[in-house]
């Protein structure tokens, strides 16, 4: 897949697996492994990457006398995935147009 | 490699950044291997999935701004203590001369360069006008009445304007490869300077 399609797509995937709750880590790649494999040094600079762009805030909480740091998503990170599904949607469309002469 | 020797290993990479750079990301992977043990994992295998320390530092530094990474380079890593000063303020007859030499010597590689490609085209041009004189000379020389050396002049006239001709295409590859050389030359001086790292 196109890189920078797929940097984006996964963007996308790590919001919508800190959608539901908060989560860290290494929760968020087993989430997402069943739909897309994604690397923990991959995740890494996502997570940098959505902090700064403010779509995402992280807080350190306590876990077995050790500190973990927790994500959590932003309005500004809840309204990127419905932009996303608005332009998801617009590239069905297109698949639809690019696909019909095969249907014949 | 356990996980003291991995986040070891991968903080001697990240080495001369600004602490928060090179804590955040160790605290990141402190955590996976963590979780990851927590989760069954052995702690040999949960750090060796992670991947090569040296590869996961070289894309933390290419994510870095290139103005920080230049500015961290620039920026001494401690703050000099104060014999260093005063060693710094006496020694500046030595190290002004050098400095002052090294950029002498830039500036006359570049001054060499460009000379030499002046000449070149100052011959060439030369040439040409031998031509042209030539050519001229031997108007004159027929319209004397003298055809022998007319007819030398003028042989030696247009071989000078063929010669002009062929050298300008010559000499504009050789202009063409000295600049490169140069450019060659900054580099060199250049990654002197910025060692290693990402470009």
């Amino acid at each position: 897949m196109d890189i920078q399609l797929k940097r984006g797509l996964l963007d996308i995937c790590v919001l919508a697996a800190i959608k539901g709750e908060d989560s860290y880590g290494y929760q968020i790649i087993k989430d997402m492994k069943p739909y897309v494999e994604i690397s923990e040094s991959t995740l890494y600079p996502i997570l940098r990457r959505l902090e700064s762009a403010k779509l995402l805030t992280v807080r350190n909480a306590e876990h077995n006398g050790r500190l973990r740091k927790y994500y959590h998503i932003t309005d500004l990170g809840l309204k990127r995935i419905e932009d996303f599904k608005d332009v998801w949607q617009e590239i069905i469309s297109i698949y639809n147009f690019v696909t019909r002469e095969e249907d014949k | 490699m356990n996980k003291q020797q991995f986040l070891a290993e991968l903080r001697k990479h990240l080495f001369g950044l600004p602490q928060d750079d090179i804590k955040q990301p160790l605290d990141y992977y402190a955590e996976i291997i963590d979780d990851r043990i927590e989760d069954g994992i052995s702690e040999e295998d949960a750090v060796s999935d992670i991947g090569d320390p040296k590869e996961i530092a070289k894309q933390i530094l290419i994510d870095i701004p290139l103005p920080k990474l230049i500015k961290q380079k620039i920026k001494p890593k401690r703050r000099l203590k104060v014999w260093e000063i005063v060693l710094l303020a006496l020694g500046a007859p030595v190290w002004l001369p050098i400095i002052i030499a090294v950029v002498a010597i830039i500036l006359s590689v570049y001054v060499v360069f460009w000379s030499v490609v002046a000449s070149l085209y100052a011959v060439n041009l030369s040439v040409a006008f031998c031509g042209v004189a030539g050519v001229v000379g031997a108007i004159i020389y027929i319209s004397m009445g003298k055809t022998a050396e007319g007819m030398f002049a003028l042989g030696a006239g247009i071989l000078c304007i063929g010669l002009a001709v062929l050298m300008f295409f010559g000499f504009n590859q050789i202009t063409k490869g000295l600049l490169w050389a140069s450019k060659k030359v900054l580099q060199g001086v250049k990654s002197c300077f910025v060692k290693g790292d990402v470009k």
